[in-house]
C-alpha cells in the first residue's frame, strides 16, 4: 500500500457540501460478514439483467 | 508528471419496473433533479469537433449504431430543445454532468494527482445517488443507476480517459507504443462480466474480466460508438493545440474499486510520461493480433493470460506489463513519492496475479465480483449459466449504498483503498486546486449567474457593462492558476476579473 499523502486544501471550501448527496460512512475494518452479504444478494430480482435495456453509448 | 487527468462515465439507468420505460427522457429527468450548485445549459457545443482525426486529418462522418439512425428519429420529436435535452450542469468542482443521447454522464474536471482524480470520481457517484434519490421521491417505481458499460445485448457505453499532455510525442509512436498496453491493462482494470457479447448481441453466458473487451474490433479510428478502436484517433485537446495533446481513451471499464481506479489512471499516466521522456519504440512491447488478443485475455478462464509477442514468441499478459513497469523505471526516475507508490502498487498486483488472481479481490472490481458472485452460485447450487449471475452482476455496479453489492463489500471492509477512505470521501465537490478546474470552479460557484457559454478551454461572463471572456487554452501553470485565484476569490464584479492575465473584453 502506498503511504497516505497529505490531504490537499479545498480551493473554494464552501461549507455544507451542497448537494453532493448522503454523507459517505467509512467501511468498517473487519473481516467482512459474508452471511449479510448474501442476504443483499439473494433479494436481487433474478431477472432483473432480463428486464434491462440500455441504447447503445460511446 | 507532465500530464493532466480525466474521466467520463456513462451511466445506465433503469427503472425498479421498466416496461415503457424511456431511457432519454429518464436521463433527461435524472440530469435535471441535480440540485449540487452549478450553472445549467450554458455548455458551448459550437466549439466542439469529434470528426479531427489525430492522423492528420478530418472524417466526413462517424459511424453509428443501426439503432441510433432510428432513435435519432423519434428524439427528433421531442418537444425539448437540444440544450434542453442535453441539460448540461457545470459544477462548482468544474465538472460537467448531463444527458449524452441516452445516458448521464459525469465529466471530471481535470486533475493531475492521483487522489484527485478519486476524490472527483466519487464527487460525481454521490450526485448520480443524490439525484437517483430524488426522482425516485413520491414514486413506486425507484431510479436504478448502474456504473457498467453492457446491456448484456451487446449495447455498450463508456468510461473514457483523458490525459492532456505535450504534443511533442508523435501520434505515430503513441498509437503503436499504447497497443499492448491496452490490450493487457485489463488484467487489473477490468471490471468483471458474467456474459459475453458482441455488438448489438449477446453471445452467451461465461465469465470474462473486461466489461468492454466484446466491443473493440478496429486498430484505431475516429469512432467510439459503433466499430471501437483500441486505440482512438479523436483530435479535440480544449487546449492550445500546437502545443498539447488530448488523448482519449475508450477501451476502459468503469471501476468501483478505488483501487483499480487508482491503478488504471496511475499505469497509463506512467507509460504515457516514459514516451514523453524518450522511451524507445523497440523496447516497447508488441502483442500478436491485437483485437484477437484482447478478447482471449478477457475470456481466459484460467487466469494465465497467455499470449504471443508480435514475434510469435510466447508471453503472458502479465509478462507484457512487467515490460512496461521496466520501460517507467528506467524512463521515469524522477518521480515524486506519489508516484513511486503507483509503480509499487502496480508491481505488487502483477506478481499476485502471477501467483493467485483471486488475491487481488482486496483491490480489484474483476476477482471481487467473481469471487462475491461465485460463492454465491456455489451457495445457491446454480449453474454458472444461470441468468441469476448477469442479475447480480448488475447489481454489484448499482449505484445505491445500501442495494449496491460493491457497496456492500465496501462497507464490510472487502476493499484496501490507495489513501485513506476519509481523504478520497470527505471532499465535497470542490475542484483540482492545481489545475484549470478551480479556476472554472471558483468562477461557476462565485459568478454562476453571470456564465453566458463555457467549455473546457474557455468561459464567457458578462458584467454589468462588459463581457469578459477567460481563455483557458494555456492555463497550465499551477503558480498561475494560484494567483487568479486569489484575484477571483477578491473581486467583486465579474468585471475585476479582467485584470486576470488570460481574460480579454469581447
Amino acid at each position: 500500500m502506498p503511504d497516505r499523502i497529505q490531504k490537499p486544501q479545498p480551493a473554494n471550501p464552501t461549507p455544507g457540501g451542497g448537494g453532493g448527496g448522503e454523507s459517505p460512512r467509512a467501511p468498517r475494518v473487519e473481516k467482512p460478514n459474508t452471511d449479510e452479504l448474501l442476504k443483499r444478494m439473494r433479494k436481487v430480482d433474478p431477472d432483473q439483467a432480463k428486464r434491462y435495456r440500455q441504447r447503445t453509448g460511446q | 508528471m507532465d500530464i493532466q487527468f480525466g474521466t467520463e462515465t456513462e451511466i445506465g439507468i433503469t427503472r425498479e419496473k421498466p416496461d415503457g420505460l424511456d431511457v432519454v427522457a429518464e436521463s433527461i429527468a435524472l440530469v435535471r433533479s441535480a440540485t449540487a450548485p452549478g450553472v445549467r445549459m450554458r455548455w458551448d457545443y459550437s466549439c466542439e469537433d469529434p470528426h479531427c482525426d489525430a492522423r492528420g486529418f478530418r472524417v466526413k462522418e462517424l459511424l453509428q449504431d443501426i439503432d441510433e439512425s432510428n432513435y435519432f428519429a423519434q428524439d427528433a420529436q421531442r418537444t425539448l430543445t437540444f440544450h434542453e435535452i442535453k441539460s448540461d450542469l457545470v459544477l462548482r468542482n468544474g465538472a460537467r454532468f448531463y444527458n449524452d443521447h441516452a445516458h448521464p454522464e459525469y465529466c471530471t474536471p481535470e486533475c493531475s494527482r492521483l487522489l484527485e482524480i478519486l476524490q472527483q470520481d466519487y464527487s460525481g457517484d454521490s450526485v448520480l445517488i443524490a439525484c437517483a434519490k430524488a426522482l425516485t421521491q413520491n414514486s413506486d417505481n425507484p431510479v436504478l443507476l448502474y456504473k457498467n458499460n453492457t446491456d448484456f445485448r451487446g449495447h455498450s457505453y463508456g468510461c473514457h480517459e483523458n490525459y492532456l499532455m505535450p504534443r511533442t510525442l508523435t501520434w505515430d509512436v503513441l498509437s503503436q507504443a499504447i497497443v499492448a498496453f491496452f490490450v493487457t491493462r485489463q488484467i487489473y482494470a477490468g471490471a468483471g462480466k458474467f456474459g459475453w457479447e458482441e455488438e448489438d448481441t449477446f453471445i452467451k453466458a461465461g465469465f470474462q474480466i473486461s466489461q468492454r473487451s466484446d466491443f473493440f474490433s478496429e486498430l484505431q479510428s475516429v469512432d467510439t460508438m459503433q466499430r471501437r478502436p483500441l486505440v482512438n484517433t479523436r483530435d479535440e485537446p480544449h487546449a492550445n493545440n500546437e502545443l498539447y495533446r488530448r488523448f482519449h481513451v475508450i477501451i476502459g471499464d468503469s471501476n468501483l474499486s478505488l483501487y483499480s481506479t487508482y491503478l488504471k489512471i496511475g499505469t497509463t499516466c506512467l507509460v504515457l510520461q516514459a514516451l514523453l521522456n524518450g522511451a524507445p519504440l523497440e523496447r516497447v512491447p508488441k502483442v500478436s493480433d491485437p483485437l484477437h488478443t484482447l478478447k482471449m485475455i478477457s475470456r481466459d478462464t484460467s487466469w494465465k493470460w497467455y499470449c504471443r509477442e508480435a514475434s510469435g514468441r510466447p508471453t503472458t499478459a502479465v509478462d507484457i506489463q512487467r515490460a512496461y513497469l521496466q520501460l517507467v523505471k528506467e524512463y521515469c526516475t524522477g518521480l515524486d513519492h506519489d508516484w513511486k507508490a503507483v509503480l509499487d502498487a502496480w508491481e505488487q498486483v502483477l506478481n499476485d496475479l502471477e501467483v493467485d488472481p483471486l488475491s487481488s479481490a482486496d483491490r480489484l472490481d474483476w476477482s471481487a465480483k467473481y469471487k462475491l458472485i461465485e460463492e454465491f452460485r456455489q451457495a445457491e447450487k446454480l449453474e454458472t449459466n444461470d441468468p441469476w449471475l448477469r442479475s447480480l452482476d448488475l447489481a454489484y455496479h448499482l449505484l445505491d449504498r445500501q442495494q449496491g453489492l460493491f457497496y456492500g463489500l465496501l462497507e464490510h471492509g472487502a476493499f484496501k483503498f490507495p489513501y485513506s477512505y476519509d481523504e478520497i470521501t470527505c471532499h465535497s465537490l470542490c475542484p483540482p486546486p492545481s489545475t484549470r478546474a478551480a479556476v472554472r470552479g471558483r468562477c461557476i460557484e462565485k459568478f454562476g449567474a453571470a456564465v453566458n457559454a463555457t467549455q473546457w478551454d474557455y468561459i464567457l461572463l458578462h458584467g454589468a457593462h462588459k463581457k469578459i471572456e477567460l481563455d483557458l487554452r494555456n492555463l497550465f501553470d499551477p503558480n498561475l492558476i494560484k494567483q487568479s485565484l486569489k484575484i477571483i476569490s477578491a473581486a467583486q464584479s465579474v468585471e475585476d476579473l479582467a485584470v486576470l492575465k488570460f481574460a480579454k473584453l469581447v
